[in-house]
């Protein structure tokens, strides 16, 4: 039973920071309809913000924390700015290019710093002593992370079902040209948008600097890694990104702990997930929370 | 007949004058070879310190004339861990002339090994897989390969545990061709009488928790993991491990696990990356580190401080690696000048090739010499053992060689 409730932690453990990762995608598609390929450097530039402020600067680590995410909020706003803004209402096929290629200029931005090259790790800030009850056990790092990503997704469902500019942000989300027709601002939303998504790529960033240690190929990667959780939960779903967050990351616990070094098996914790997201996007092809959109004609 | 005569005796005078202007074969001249690796992408954090060790070293032999007036000229490009982009560069340098070439990655150089034997150009790479070296003959491994790492650290572990039972291990692998290099002969090994069970193979994936391997392991009774694979996969495993309270405190500790990793496992950065879980931490190199104060210290902080390298570029062992194989490449050049030969490709092949017995090279930056021969292309054939304790690895026991892999 201890053994099945520490995969049951170490689950919801990963899968929180797989939610907080996706969270990202989904603030931009579901505003903008556009899938931002460079995630994975906007969470690994985030990390380094931390790690450069603590490190380098001295500022205490949950300043630079939340200083950090300041940045990335105001860095991916200008991305915005500077890149997409004049792709509005051009083809998606276009916008997505544009965003793999800022994936590249970010790569080669990052590549010419000390972090493209070189591992570094956070000083540590929290009792090396992990936590533990009957016998399962959660290191500071991970509950610090489970908390960050439970206060970061309970802000933005708050603000996307509460707040004036979260519904307009909704509302662009549904039909651009009836948001601007009721004087919203679709360029403001979009910007908006961006901006949230560096603001949590941050968050993710610096959570998974902390249990990885600073190496970019490794934070970068994310943004891959959490890609089926953003298709599993629905591209345009915040609730959706938490729980096909949690649902994997139980999975690939259960499977690294029931399924693999048995019958044979080996490496089903990375293989599972895709199985299982293959056979749920059969019955429900807009993820498990997606938006069914019908167009009538 | 005068002028037969003047005519003999001014043709008697060019003669001369031209042996005595004429400089020897080999001076003034530029040798040039290539260095193509990972500067950015995957594994770059160990491409990065290589490429300065070749670059500073080559920096040294054409500013102290270790080479007399000749120089060295060796350019270096990223290929970004793609094997695409490695052929390119190869096929570039190639086209340039260079007359050895230095390579990477495991999976590069695999590809390019029909291209090496057909182009017969000496390569010394920077993988210690060594299935490179049957696949192609012109390839010199610098060091003991991963097979060898592996083995040793079996060996090291049958003959250190404790109790009456057989020693059970899981082998935790990258997932490609550079993590599976060694487990054939590492199986090969057992089945020669190296004592010791495998319990596990593992080709781990990017995990963030490895709370339900580490407990399969443990709940299989595996006290010793052996780990191939680069040092990012290992820090997440041992700081698990630390948090589940899994880790040995001392070797071999009974109900506990530990942790052995071959070269790209270990180094500064692990610790680094771990801290205080990679205490305990078992690593095999062929390589002296700067932790362990000597002659190679000094010499090795010199060469990083002349040519304005930060402390962990320094200090770090793939900076060792890179200066030790540009060493290598030298030190072929040298001696194939001294032998007055010219120095090409073929050349230096043959001189590689006689670099055994006296004639064996010793670099202040390995644990044993470089010694190659017609059926033996594998450098430094000693491994030294190291642990992490209090924050830095220290040397166990002397220099060995894996008795179970010849």
């Amino acid at each position: 039973m201890t053994y099945f409730l520490q995969l049951v932690v170490s689950g919801i453990v990963v899968g929180s920071i797989y939610a907080l990762s996706a969270l990202g995608f989904v603030l931009i598609y579901k505003s903008s309809r556009v899938l931002n390929i460079a995630h994975g450097q906007i969470i690994a530039g985030g990390a380094y913000i931390v790690f450069a402020l603590t490190v380098w600067a001295g500022v205490p680590i949950f300043l630079s924390f939340l200083a950090s995410m300041a940045i990335t909020f105001f860095l991916a706003m200008s991305v915005e700015r500077i890149f997409l803004r004049r792709l509005i209402g051009e083809p998606i096929i276009s916008v997505i290019m544009v965003t793999i290629g800022l994936m590249s200029i970010l790569d080669g931005i990052i590549y010419l710093t000390p972090f493209g090259s070189l591992n570094f790790s956070f000083p540590e800030f929290l009792p090396p002593t992990p936590i533990s009850l009957g016998g399962v056990s959660i290191s500071w790092t991970q509950l610090v992370g489970v908390v960050i990503t439970a206060i970061l997704i309970g802000a933005f469902s708050w603000f996307f079902k509460s707040a004036t500019l979260g519904i307009s942000m909704r509302a662009v989300s549904d039909d651009q040209f009836a948001s601007m027709s009721v004087g919203i601002s679709v360029p403001r939303v979009f910007g908006l948008a961006w901006a949230m998504a560096g603001l949590s790529a941050a968050g993710a960033g610096a959570i998974i600097g902390n249990i990885t240690g600073l190496n970019f190929e490794t934070l970068r990667a994310f943004g891959i890694t959490v890609f089926p959780v953003v298709i599993l939960g629905g591209l345009d779903s915040i609730i959706g990104a938490v729980v096909a967050g949690i649902i994997m990351g139980l999975i690939q616990q259960f499977a690294a702990g029931y399924l693999d070094g048995n019958w044979g098996l080996n490496g089903t914790a990375d293989v599972l997930p895709y199985i299982i997201l293959l056979v749920i996007l059969l019955f429900k092809p807009h993820g498990l929370f997606g938006t069914h959109e019908i167009e009538r004609v | 007949m005068k002028g037969i005569r003047f005519r003999g005796c001014m043709v008697v005078l060019a003669l001369g004058l031209a042996l005595v202007l004429t400089p020897p074969a080999a001076a003034g001249e530029t040798y040039k070879l290539g260095l193509s690796l990972a500067i950015t992408g995957p594994t770059s954090d160990a491409g990065n310190p290589y490429s300065k060790g070749v670059e500073d070293y080559m920096r040294l032999v054409n500013d102290t004339g270790i080479l007399g007036d000749a120089k060295v000229d060796c350019p270096i490009r990223d290929d970004m861990y793609e094997t695409a982009v490695t052929k390119r560069n190869f096929e570039d340098f190639i086209d340039q002339g260079i007359v050895l070439f230095l390579s990477y990655a495991t999976g590069g150089n695999l590809a390019l090994a029909q291209d090496f034997d057909e182009v017969q150009i000496p390569v010394i790479p920077a993988s210690f897989h060594k299935g490179i070296v049957d696949a192609a003959k012109y390839v010199f491994l610098p060091i003991a390969s991963y097979s060898h790492q592996y083995v040793g650290l079996g060996e090291y572990v049958a003959k250190n545990h404790k109790g009456g039972d057989l020693p059970k291990v899981a082998c935790f692998i990258h997932p490609s061709a550079f993590g599976r290099a060694p487990l054939e002969d590492f199986q090969a090994a057992i089945a020669a009488g190296l004592k010791m069970e495998i319990v596990e193979v593992v080709e781990h994936g990017k995990d963030l928790d490895n709370s339900a391997l580490l407990q399969r392991l443990r709940s299989k009774g595996v006290q010793y993991v052996l780990c191939q694979t680069v040092q990012s996969p290992v820090v997440t495993l041992i700081n698990d491990s630390q948090r589940l309270g899994l880790t040995a405190q001392s070797f071999g500790e009974e109900g506990k696990i530990t942790f052995l990793g071959a070269h790209y496992t270990g180094g500064n950065d692990l610790i680094a990356l771990a801290g205080s879980a990679a205490e305990g931490f078992y690593w095999t190199t062929s390589y002296r580190l700067t932790s362990e104060k000597g002659p190679w210290t000094a010499w090795q902080l010199d060469l990083a401080k002349k040519y304005g390298r930060d402390e962990k570029t320094a200090n770090s062992h793939n900076y060792t690696n890179g200066i030790m194989a540009a060493q290598v490449a030298v030190e072929a050049i040298r001696r194939t000048r001294e032998a007055g030969q010219e120095v090409t490709r073929a050349a230096l092949y043959e001189t590689l090739n006689q670099m055994n017995g006296d004639k064996a090279y010793q670099p202040l930056t390995t644990v044993g010499p470089v010694t190659y021969s017609a059926t033996d292309r594998m450098g430094v054939d000693t491994l030294q053992l190291y642990v992490v304790k209090d924050g830095a690895f220290r040397a166990v026991g002397e220099p060995f060689k894996p008795e179970y892999l010849k």
